[in-house]
């Protein structure tokens, strides 16, 4: 029996690219430091700044990483945090209803249209890509039936959840004192790690989770050796509907309101997150500890363009494409290398 | 099994009729809410038709356009996300040209700066090359396209932002208006620029062996490769082409507003053009391609807006009932309800068949 | 004990539409034997494990496990029922470790978690009873094919079923791992499973198994003991007719002062091969004889381009040419027919009329096209003079059997008439009868003066055709001798030795 060491365990190939995100998001980070560190770009709030104007993102992305890994896709996820919000927003202000009720009926839309697209996608053999293009375009839909203004979100649970914060502290002189510039974690920063930790146990500690890395590796020999393939995906689908809405619940305490367009495109900034996390988009590969290296990444360069103030945000853009283009490159020596190693 | 029943199978079979079957239908539906929907007049003063057909073909020029390329990918195997980004660049672009300097023309007018060539041939170059980058990262890097494209999808609009520094331009220069709005022979310019890239793709792809070589690499690349076909050069070619149609579309779109809009300029293009394409009958696993398809699948997406219209539902809620209608497509399309349809088709003309026999 | 049916199949019926892939075939196991299954390739073989594991669904006919009938609807039934397989092809997901390849779907939980540790030791366990010791954490796209095989076989073995059904197990395995997984099965034999045995190679299953029984066009020969038939009696029964085509096929004649076809001067590539030379006559049939990964392939991929020639010269009838791309070789009048049919080979999806003008038409470029018309002409041809069995050219080529796809391949290049045909294991996979036909077809083409590089496993083959044989070992040409008077025993000594 070969020895397995610590060493090789963390020499394992299946984890270079998670190395990769995070080697880039510390290089990344460090050259933010360099540059800006003078403009408390090196202070903690900067950093769980991060973590609060992208945890929709992320939220989003862990279920978008279980599909991903899968082989398939979910455009939908954009829509349907639109729509999430839509329902809190018209549910409590028009209709005075209470935001759990409204929530209530999100998750229920949500999850349902995802088990629905799962459905279609595994039993009538259509495209995931095409499937969640239609319910994306259906949820994008229903949000301007419900409204075509932006609506506010007024409700005292709504602004108690959004409101509530953890102060983040230091031990000084005997007392416990906020740290200095003042930093916190909200409600969202601990559903997106929970998720995130949530995400990472079903993928890594559960037969659910382990079929969906077999169904993306090659789903024939998934069905072949008796795995549950059918029952798998649909529920896959189902629980990216749950992260979407959650991303949306997430959204709308960050933006207080509701919105039609809001998050538009926002299915591929999720899907972008993921790759450059490591997941693959042939199926078969991802770690959600990549997903949140991935995330971070992509809130560090609108972090690093606000701190210099003169560059148009279009440079974010630009940048994050990039960033993209990079780590394919990775992703192929990654592969072409192994292969050789392979042959030899 | 006679001869006939085999072929309404086949028929049946077929995604391409069913894309034509649920035009009908929608046509149908249009014409029974507006009995005068078929009706087409001659407008003299304009010199062109008018009439909600004509609407329709005119409006779906540029999904219609870009679609033709994107089949050519699909056919590949891939997909092609970055067309409504190019869309925007080559917006950008012509107006950039067109308001070369704004500070000497400071209010839009009938004039350009530069020689009207450079207007149209800078955008069309520039998103060619873009399309190469595209067909680069996918024939050279073996890059998967979805992922390939997505890069210039995320880059483009900032690129288009970036050309213009964030500000929309307008001009009032008349023959680039006559792209978008001109007329030849009664009919308006973007249906005749789509017949012309229609036939001209078609042209391409079936009077060459060019698409065979293309269904023949969507369906084994590496099979393919040792039969001789250069494969990389087919995808290069596939991927610049679609570049260069996303650039006359993208000067289609900005001769209609007559200004830039990298924000909104073949936003969701992409999108519209795959679900053509899918709806046309071309399998997004790549092989065997329909042009005349994707057309009708290009105008079927047009005509659920125009239906949607009719039935007086608020514009923006368009997206609802088109996802509604290609949902009852996509299932109807669907390889086990096919199946399904063809057995039963074929069952019935086999016990016809029996009966005179 | 001995005698007692662990399985019985009962008039299993399967309708294809078109054919009837299973005619009322029984079938029956004992406990703790290994029973070969054996025909021609569409004999049903594969369809009848597949009914057994529930994949395809049968028409008529019952199956009896342990007394009790049953009726598997997905693999994963089966699995349940106490049926484990492993399939022709490698099912297995190359992202997941070798560990998780062995448990994935049946993991041992502890406190309601997958239990990684103890998955890892007991595959380690497994693997070593195989005598591998390797790190089973790694991907399994991480390691060779024979190890990847048996790691599924390893699957199989371990979720310790009442039938085991072995797919081809061999077909990527060296002699030593044949000869290991056979004291496996010989192993879980002894322990009371009944084990089913599928293999192409005849020698095999005289080597293990206790009985055997033969399927030909979906109907049942016959249930054999091992002892009653002999390897001639057993092939005649799986073809239906004697093998005189085989046996009266005759060598191509080259005469003494032909010229040199293909020539090509040390020629290395960039990783494997570092010095090979080999040179072939007008009208000559060169066989390369070796195992798996003696650079047998390797050669001939460089040959056509497929791999890159960092090294050496190529000459195609005395002129020096550069091959970069396979399209350089089609050019020079090179052919090759890949080993992986369906992989490097036919294009599925597309009709047999535009799998055979591929090479023509990549020949001219894609703006010379051929008109429908020529190339169903040409399609036409081929179907008529290989006898590829079709209804008409149009009907794609991913629906024919192996043979005839095979064929449709030989006619893709065929029909761009080329002066070197490099065929690499042309006959791998198909049935009997198909091999003889592309056997005379290879030897017909030497006599109308295309110069033929045969690889083949199959060392008979090889004796029977080939005017010279290259010997290949280690990435390495050993020795060539003469295809008329050399012995299989001879070749064998020189692969396993090295000496020429």
């Amino acid at each position: 029996m070969k020895k397995q060491t610590l060493w090789t365990r963390i020499t394992n190939p299946k984890y270079i690219m998670v190395y990769a995100t995070i080697g880039i998001f510390l290089a990344i980070y460090a050259f933010g430091a360099f540059l800006y560190g003078d403009k408390g770009f090196l202070t903690v709030r900067t950093f769980v700044n991060l973590f609060i104007d992208n945890a929709y993102f992320g939220i989003s992305a862990v279920g978008m990483t279980m599909v991903l890994i899968t082989g398939g896709i979910d455009l939908s996820v954009g829509a349907v945090a639109s729509l999430t919000g839509m329902f809190i927003a018209y549910g409590t202000t028009v209709l005075g209803l209470h935001p759990l009720t409204c929530i209530a009926a999100a998750l229920v839309m949500g999850v349902g249209l995802g088990l629905l697209m799962g459905w279609v996608i595994h039993y009538l053999n259509v495209p995931a890509f095409i499937t969640t293009l239609t319910g994306m375009f259906l949820a994008r839909g229903v949000c301007s039936l419900i409204s075509r203004e932006s609506i506010d979100i007024k409700h005292p649970f709504i602004d108690a959840l959004a409101g509530w914060k953890i102060y983040l502290m230091k031990y000084v002189d005997g007392n416990w004192v906020k740290i200095k510039p003042i930093a916190f974690i909200n409600f969202n920063v601990i559903l997106f790690l929970v998720m995130i930790i949530i995400g990472a146990f079903i993928l890594q500690r559960t037969r659910f989770g382990r079929n969906i890395y077999a169904i993306g590796g090659n789903e024939q020999s998934a069905a072949l050796m008796g795995l549950p393939v059918g029952r798998t995906k649909v529920l896959v689908y189902g629980f990216n509907g749950l992260c979407s809405v959650l991303a949306g619940i997430s959204y709308a305490l960050y933006v207080k309101s509701g919105w039609n367009l809001s998050l538009q495109g926002g299915e591929l900034e999720v899907i972008t997150c993921a790759v450059i996390g490591g997941t693959l988009l042939t199926g078969g590969v991802g770690y959600m500890a990549g997903t949140l290296f991935g995330v971070l990444l992509k809130s560090v360069i609108p972090a690093l363009i606000t701190f210099n103030g003169n560059l148009l945000s279009w440079w974010g853009k630009i940048a994050t494409g990039l960033l993209l283009l990079l780590f394919i490159c990775i992703q192929r020596f990654v592969v072409t290398t192994s292969d050789r190693k392979k042959g030899q | 099994m006679s001869k006939k029943s085999f072929d309404i199978s086949s028929l049946m079979q077929s995604k391409v009729t069913w894309a034509v079957i649920a035009e009908l239908l929608i046509l149908l539906v249009c014409f029974l809410i507006r009995p005068d929907f078929f009706s087409i007049s001659y407008q003299p003063s304009t010199g062109m038709l008018y009439g909600s057909l004509i609407d329709i073909v005119n409006r779906s020029a540029e999904i219609t356009i870009i679609s033709m390329g994107m089949t050519l990918v699909i056919a590949l195997g891939g997909t092609d996300l970055s067309v409504g980004a190019l869309v925007a660049v080559a917006g950008a672009i012509a107006l950039k040209f067109l308001r070369w300097d704004v500070l000497a023309y400071p209010t839009p007018g009938d004039y350009t700066v530069c020689s009207y060539i450079l207007v149209l041939a800078v955008p069309l170059i520039v998103c060619a090359l873009m399309g190469l980058f595209n067909g680069f990262l996918v024939a050279k890097g073996g890059i998967q396209p979805i992922i390939a494209t997505l890069i210039l999808m995320v880059c483009g609009r900032g690129v288009a932002q970036i050309l213009t520094d964030g500000k929309q331009f307008t001009t009032g220069y008349s023959p680039f208006r006559f792209i978008g709005q001109g007329s030849f022979l009664y009919l308006p310019m973007p249906i005749i620029i789509t017949i012309v890239v229609v036939i001209a793709v078609a042209l391409f792809t079936r009077k060459t062996a060019f698409g065979a070589f293309v269904e023949s690499v969507g369906v084994n690349p590496n099979a393919s490769k040792l039969s001789g076909i250069k494969a990389a050069g087919v995808i290069l070619i596939v991927f610049m082409i679609t570049g260069l149609l996303s650039g006359i579309a993208g000067l289609i779109y900005s001769s209609r507003i007559m200004s830039n809009d990298s924000n909104n300029a073949g936003l969701n293009f992409e999108m519209d053009a795959i679900l053509a394409v899918v709806i046309g009958g071309t399998n997004m696993s790549g092989g065997k391609f329909s042009l005349a398809g994707t057309v009708v699948g290009s105008l079927i997406i047009r005509t659920i807006v125009t239906f949607v219209y009719y039935f007086g539902i608020v514009a923006e809620a368009t997206m609802a009932f088109k996802a509604l209608i290609i949902a009852v497509v996509i299932v109807l399309q669907s390889e086990p309800v096919r199946k399904y349809f063809a057995k039963r088709a074929a069952l019935r003309a086999l016990r016809k068949g029996g009966m005179k026999a | 004990m001995q005698e007692k049916n662990i399985l019985e199949m009962k008039g299993i019926t399967i309708q294809f539409p078109g054919v009837k892939a299973l005619d009322g075939v029984d079938f029956s196991l004992r406990a703790g034997e290994i029973h070969s299954l054996l025909g021609e390739n569409g004999a049903g073989k594969s369809t009848l494990i597949k009914c057994l594991t529930g994949v395809n669904r049968m028409d008529a006919g019952k199956i009896i496990l342990d007394g009790k009938e049953i009726a598997p609807t997905d693999p994963g039934n089966a699995i349940e029922l106490g049926i484990s397989a492993v399939f022709q092809e490698i099912n297995l997901c190359p992202n997941l470790t070798v560990a998780e390849n062995i448990f994935v779907g049946r993991q041992p939980m502890k406190h309601g978690q997958i239990d990684w540790k103890e998955i890892n030791r007991r595959a380690s366990e497994l693997m070593s009873r195989f005598h591998l010791d390797i790190d089973v954490t790694r991907p399994l796209s991480y390691y060779s094919t024979a190890i990847q095989q048996m790691t599924s076989i390893a699957r199989a073995v371990d979720i310790q079923a009442k039938i085991l059904i072995l797919d081809e197990p061999t077909s990527s395995l060296d002699e030593n791992e044949v000869q290991l997984l056979f004291s496996v099965m010989r192993e879980l034999k002894a322990s009371g499973m009944g084990i089913i045995f599928i293999t192409h190679f005849l020698d095999q299953i005289y080597a293990v198994s206790d009985r055997m029984t033969i399927l030909r066009n979906g109907h049942l020969v016959g249930t054999y003991n091992i002892d009653e038939l002999t390897k001639v009696e057993l092939v005649t029964k799986m073809v239906g007719k004697d093998m005189d085509v085989i046996f009266s096929l005759k060598r191509s004649e080259v005469a003494p002062d032909a010229e040199f076809m293909l020539k090509a001067e040390h020629i290395g590539d960039a990783s494997k091969i570092h010095d090979i030379s080999v040179n072939v006559k007008k009208g000559e049939l060169i066989g390369f004889a070796g195992l798996l990964g003696s650079g047998r392939t390797e050669t001939a991929e460089m040959l056509f381009g497929a791999t890159k020639t960092v090294k050496g010269d190529i000459y195609v009838d005395g002129e020096k040419i550069l091959i970069k791309q396979p399209f350089d070789a089609i050019k020079a009048d090179i052919a090759f027919c890949p080993e992986d049919r369906k992989r490097d080979g036919i294009i599925g999806d597309l009709s047999i009329r535009e799998n055979i003008m591929l090479a023509v038409q990549s020949r001219k470029g894609f703006m010379k096209p051929m008109t429908k018309q020529e190339q169903t002409e040409l399609a036409n041809k081929y179907i008529k003079m290989l006898g590829i069995a079709t209804p008409d050219c149009e009907k794609k080529a991913g629906e024919l059997s192996g043979g005839n796809q095979q064929k449709v391949i030989l006619a893709r290049w065929m029909a761009a008439s080329p002066k070197v045909f490099i065929l690499d294991e042309p006959t791998r996979g198909i049935d009997i009868g198909a091999k003889a036909e592309i056997q005379r077809l290879m030897l017909e083409m030497c006599g109308q003066g295309v110069s033929v590089i045969f690889i083949s496993s199959e060392l008979d083959e090889i004796i029977r055709c080939s005017n010279r044989v290259v010997i290949m070992r280690d990435r390495a040409k050993v020795t060539e001798v003469d295809g008329a008077s050399c012995t299989q025993k001879d070749i064998l000594k020189i692969i396993a030795e090295g000496a020429a």
